[in-house]
């Protein structure tokens, strides 16, 4: 290594006047970053679940800050040895990514004992800490670059931003490719291009031998490593649904995918049983379902949907116990709209059902490519061949809202959901064939007195999805049929398993409503709502309170809150055997009932849950909502293009209260997540910038004028930019259907047309006074438009074909990219022109470590307020950001002086 | 399954088997269904115990504070259950790793992406149900034995299935080398792997079971193979905050049957078990433990 660098260093002083091969050396690098995230995200979206992902991957971001800090503190010893450490810096990624990932799949972390095994915190924090080195080693490399080609920044700002973005690309078609477990070989690749480039434009020759030894290595050692170690390629959780089919004996792989689309595999065993929320009566009134009639699918290792073979005529009857049968019991021979294909069942159903024709959609290629593969085809009887049906291969939701065909029956049954809990929790996912938008371009799309159905899971005590999908069908039915509503709902559930509601264009008649009731109560549903269901609310307020105390009462609430059991003065069952524990005198226990610990007890007449649904109903249609859903445990919200998300039941207020019993909140982890990420990066992030505060504030910026402003531009820059680039990720999935790919091509939209608006800003620098707050002022105006009109536009193209929805994606970023290139470029060279050094190691920091705190602000800010919100706090952002530009331009007092402290 | 997989199997197994060479005892005096266990303090029980099951003074000590949490929490309320709690070694089901957690309110990994309940589920969930003696009891979902351990207890007709082999050859293991050392009871506990899916046709039908796997619907043969006012109960949400559905085969008196569900707590709408500890002879709550 030292030969490495003493010839470095003889070879090329400075790096004022870069060359091409040193932009595009800088490019790669950048890129083999952003590839590194991308791809350690999918290793944990495989391995485990990926909001932990997000939370390692954003976090190591700050490493970012973190050279910064470091640079700043010995800038006169890395002005002096900038090869060298730039070298060693380079050389050292491609090792540390390999060595990481391979250590971190020896530590994996177990989410679901996050909160009871006190080891697993320290397992993530290692798996943040190994995951931080290779960023680290990059940040360095990138950091050093920037300063010692100060003068020329606008450019090298153009290679990192434009390889940055390109590189987003180069995942997005690798992510065909590589499987998760060697995706890691695509940042490698561009590492090892990069590095090589960069030593051949130095003309440093033992570099590049350096570097190819390094590079063969590094590859090879990641992809024959964990062979040889006995490591796996990637740790499995135990606990993903995948794990589960491959510990079944006759579990058995019989078909992968890999794709931006996840990584897609079914497995066939005859001890998978899928059927999402069987009647309990199906036992008494169906013959038994033949055994090996299912497949199972996984998406990255979470599942199983079910995939049924196709069943013999006898055994067809089984559809009409599922709950997606309902619409069909006052519809005949319907023509059927399945708004999501998944696993097929509801299509089955549907198909059995005796519709006339079924329309059914499907965003993702690569479950419709499955189906047609000739393993799928053998399994279903090649059901995408039926002659009755047509395949919609983009969102059906935004079909339905582009059509002006009518349909009998609108489905969407169980769409996007495995069912069983996710022991590691739910990230925050959008969720737009739920939205109230969504649910009206459903009810426009029926034929008069045609039915929408929609399932979902009701497996939450005390409930929260069900109550948000109330609240959004009632929403959506008021705004269809403002003076009807309330004749057009009915909802039944069964209680921890499903719930369904139908909505009847032009409401339901009498005779329905009785046929759907009887069908109701052949199957031992519970009837939640129907029109002249009579209601009595005398228990409302308690089950609110009762509930609230369930959840954050300090456990001792009990015999204050109980309620007699609803069936305790209920005579005894004759045929139940003598309970010798209960003595119907004692005081009335507060939790276990042992006077109905026995058989023959039918239970309450009401449970709890079934009672709120009901109060829910009668609110959402009579009046009261408002009351209701604030005196309920948790966020009942509608779901609406703008806040899309079942997640984030926890109400912000309770948010401290839920510290000292996490273990309550698991499945809304991701939404916890996001706020601990938050704090761990407003914690680090100040640190960092403090850092240099405290020991250099004096000393170095003293010369220094308009530091607080400087500070306050480029944070404002990095929430900006950072807020922008996430919320359009979220917003874009609407026309992408995946938000993987959505990510990809906005990540390389954004950073490359910003690149071309850096590599711009060159004609502005000398100008900058007058026309870079324009600039801002301009990105703040768009982004305010953006957040007002990109809605109905993202409908439009989701309607495309899908090459041309990712062009048109692609373009529409474009206009504020570009702009939001220029006003980093142009404040970093502006700071180099004054002398102003430190403020520039520092600035670029400071930015660093606002877009962490940016980017975990996004989902807080989205669920909180919604997209559009993300797009006006960013705006709002770029608007701060023209006063204190204008400190930037403030020139020093004196010439910088060196760090002599440091 | 993978070489690799096989490995690392046979190396938990193995890892597995060493860990009753640390806490065996050789149970002195037989088992004896109808023993008074002592439960109203510490010492005497944990003298008794040692004199008649020979177990390690350590584990019962932590086993009775868990206990009297239990009781104050009312986890356990009648007293077979009490003694049913009392009398089943926790230790002897948990992976060595965890074994000093063995008695904590805390759910535990034991391989195979499957957990043992936390003492205060397994608790209520078996109060609830009350088992009489005699009555048999069917359990889906073998795991870590423990369950079944506890209710071989109550009745001596306890059959429990498990679905992953290694994992049902290891629990088998676990109950073969208690009886050999004494513990007779668990001998009164039947296990097989296979799909409990379709129940255990041949020795049903059951007054109770206790489904401990996740499901998308009540599988249909077991709601068949339940007696008539049979009762079934099976823990449904995240490991950490799991609510326990309660199923009844209620017969109407035109002899058809009508399922009703419902909850432990029928109608009641009760706080989550707190993490309670006990600090000196003080039971500390809440959640925060």
């Amino acid at each position: 290594m030292a030969a490495v660098i003493s010839n470095s260093r003889l070879t090329v002083p400075s790096l004022e006047a870069p060359r091409l091969a040193h932009y595009l050396a800088v490019g790669l690098i950048a890129g083999a970053i952003i590839a590194l995230q991308i791809a350690v995200m999918r290793v944990f979206a495989v391995g485990s679940w990926s909001h932990f992902g997000s939370l390692v991957v954003s976090l190591a971001m700050l490493g970012f800050s973190l050279s910064s800090v470091v640079i700043f503190a010995g800038k006169g010893w890395f002005d002096r040895h900038w090869q060298g450490a730039a070298t060693a810096a380079l050389l050292l990624i491609g090792p540390l990514a390999v060595g990481s990932n391979l250590v971190a799949q020896t530590v994996p972390f177990n989410a679901i004992f996050l909160v009871s095994d006190p080891a697993q915190k320290w397992r993530l924090l290692a798996n943040f800490l190994l995951y931080l080195l290779p960023f680290l080693a990059g940040a360095f490399f990138l950091g050093i670059v920037f300063l010692k080609s100060r003068t020329a920044f606008g450019r090298v700002y153009f290679a990192d931003l434009t390889g940055s973005g390109l590189a987003g690309l180069v995942v997005l078609v690798s992510l065909y490719l590589f499987a998760p477990e060697t995706i890691i070989v695509v940042p490698l690749l561009l590492w090892a291009a990069g590095s090589l480039l960069w030593f051949l434009a130095f003309g440093a020759w033992k570099s590049v031998v350096a570097g190819v030894v390094v590079a063969a290595l590094s590859i090879s050692g990641y992809l024959m490593l964990p062979g040889l170690l006995g490591i796996p390629d990637i740790a499995v959780s135990q606990y993903k649904g995948v794990a589960y089919a491959r510990n079944f004996p006759d579990g058995k792989r019989i078909y992968r995918s890999v794709s931006p689309f996840g990584d897609l595999q079914v497995y066939a065993s005859s001890y998978m049983h899928f059927a999402p929320g069987l009647s309990d009566n199906a036992a008494f009134g169906m013959p038994e379902v033949p055994a090996n009639t299912y497949v199972g699918m996984y998406r990255d290792g979470d599942g199983p949907e079910g995939i049924m073979r196709n069943l013999a005529p006898a055994e067809q009857v089984y559809f009409r116990y599922l709950p997606m049968h309902y619409p069909y019991v006052i519809k005949d021979k319907p023509k059927t709209f399945v708004v999501q294909f998944g696993g097929g069942i509801s299509t089955q159903a549907a198909l059995n059902a005796g519709s006339t024709s079924v329309t059914v959609a499907e965003s993702n290629p690569m479950t419709l490519r499955a189906f047609r593969d000739p393993v799928l085809k053998d399994v279903t009887g090649d059901i995408l061949a039926e002659p009755r049906l047509k395949v919609i291969d983009y969102d059906g939701r935004l079909f339905l809202a582009n059509t002006t065909e009518r349909y009998d029956v609108i489905d969407l049954s169980l769409a996007d959901s495995v069912g069983l809990s996710n022991p590691g929790g739910f990230a925050i996912s959008e969720k737009y064939a739920y939205t109230r938008e969504a649910m009206l371009s459903y009810m426009h799309a029926l034929a008069d007195g045609g039915v929408l159905s929609i399932t979902l899971w009701n497996k939450e005590e005390p409930p929260k999805s069900v109550l948000k999908l109330y609240s959004t069908v009632a929403e959506a039915a008021t705004t269809f049929d403002p003076k009807g509503a309330a004749n057009d709902i009915f909802a039944v559930s069964s209680y921890l398993s499903t719930t369904t509601v139908l909505f009847k264009r032009g409401g339901f008649t009498e005779t329905e409503i009785k046929t759907l009731r009887d069908y109701t109560k052949s199957m031992s549903w519970e009837e939640v709502y129907y029109p002249g269901m009579t209601y009595d609310g005398s228990g409302a307020q308690k089950v609110l309170d009762d509930y609230r105390a369930s959840i954050f009462g300090s456990g001792q609430d009990a015999t204050l809150t109980q309620q007699p059991a609803a069936d305790a003065t209920a005579p005894a069952n004759p045929t139940a055997p003598a309970n010798p524990d209960c003595d119907p005198t004692a005081p009335a226990d507060p939790t276990l009932d042992a006077c109905a610990g026995a058989g023959g007890d039918a239970g309450p007449q009401v449970l709890p849950a079934t009672e709120m649904q009901r109060m829910t109903w009668h609110a959402l249609l009579t009046g009261g909502w408002g009351k209701l859903a604030g005196d309920y445990v948790f966020d009942t919200r509608a779901l609406s293009n703008d806040q899309p998300y079942f997640a984030a039941y926890v109400k912000v207020a309770d948010l401290p209260r839920t510290l000292d019993r996490l273990d309550l909140f698991q499945d809304d982890w991701g939404y916890l997540l996001i706020w601990a990420t938050l704090g761990i990066a407003c914690v680090t992030a100040a640190s960092l910038v403090l850092l240099p505060v405290i020991f250099g504030w004096r000393i170095v910026f003293s010369r220094s004028r308009g530091k607080l402003g400087t500070i306050l531009y480029f944070a404002c820059l990095g929430l900006g930019y950072i807020m922008v680039e996430v919320g359009l990720i979220s917003r874009f999935t609407v026309a992408l259907a995946n938000p993987t790919v959505s990510a990809s091509v906005l990540i390389s939209s954004m950073l490359v047309f910003s690149g071309l608006g850096s590599l711009f800003a060159e004609r502005i620098f000398d100008r900058a006074r007058t026309l870079l707050p324009l600039v801002l002022l301009a990105v703040c105006v768009l982004l305010l438009a953006y957040g007002f009109y990109l809605s109905p536009v993202l409908d439009r193209i989701g309607a495309y074909p899908y090459a041309v929805r990712l062009l048109l994606c692609f373009l529409l970023v474009s206009p504020p990219a570009f702009l939001m290139g220029m006003p980093m470029a142009t404040a970093m060279t502006w700071l180099a022109r004054l002398g102003k050094e430190h403020l520039f190691v520092w600035a670029w920091g400071i930015n660093g470590c606002f877009s962490v705190i940016g980017s975990a602000a996004v989902p807080i800010v989205a669920t909180s307020f919604g997209l559009s919100a993300v797009l006006q706090w960013a705006a709002i952002a770029y608007l701060i950001a023209i006063p204190a530009f204008f400190a930037v331009l403030l020139p020093s007092k004196a010439p910088a002086v060196r760090l002599v402290a440091a | 399954m993978k070489r690799r997989d096989f490995l690392t199997l046979s190396a938990g197994a193995a890892a597995f088997s060493i860990l009753p060479a640390t806490v065996r005892a050789n149970v002195p005096v037989p088992y004896d269904r109808n023993a008074e266990v002592p439960f109203n303090d510490k010492k005497s029980f944990i003298d008794w115990m040692v004199a008649n099951r020979g177990e390690d003074p350590k584990f019962l000590a932590q086993r009775f504070d868990r206990f009297q949490i239990m009781v104050y929490n009312k986890d356990v309320l009648d007293d077979r259950n009490k003694r049913a709690f009392l009398l089943t070694p926790r230790e002897e089901f948990v992976l060595p790793q965890n074994l000093g957690r063995a008695y904590d309110h805390a759910f535990l990994d034991i391989g195979y992406g499957v957990t043992i309940s936390g003492p205060h589920l397994v608790g209520r969930m078996t109060t609830s149900i009350d088992v009489q003696f005699g009555e048999a009891v069917l359990e889906i979902g073998t795991g870590s034995g423990y369950q079944s351990a506890y209710l071989a207890n109550l009745t001596d007709k306890v059959h429990t299935i498990e679905i992953i082999n290694p994992l049902a050859q290891r629990t088998r293991r676990t109950y073969d080398g208690l009886v050999e050392r004494g513990y007779s009871e668990f001998g009164s506990v039947t296990s097989r792997n296979a799909d409990g899916y379709y129940g255990w046709e041949s020795v049903g039908p059951f007054d109770k079971i206790i489904v401990t796997c996740g499901i998308d619907h009540i599988p249909p043969s077991l709601l068949q193979q339940l007696k008539p006012n049979g009762v079934m109960v099976i823990p449904v949400g995240p490991p950490g905050a799991q609510h326990v559905l309660k199923v009844i085969k209620q017969q109407l008196a035109d002899g058809t049957f009508n399922i009703v569900r419902s909850d432990i707590y029928n109608g009641k709408v009760v706080p989550f078990v707190p993490f309670t500890k006990l600090e000196g002879d003080q039971i500390v709550g809440t959640h925060n433990g």
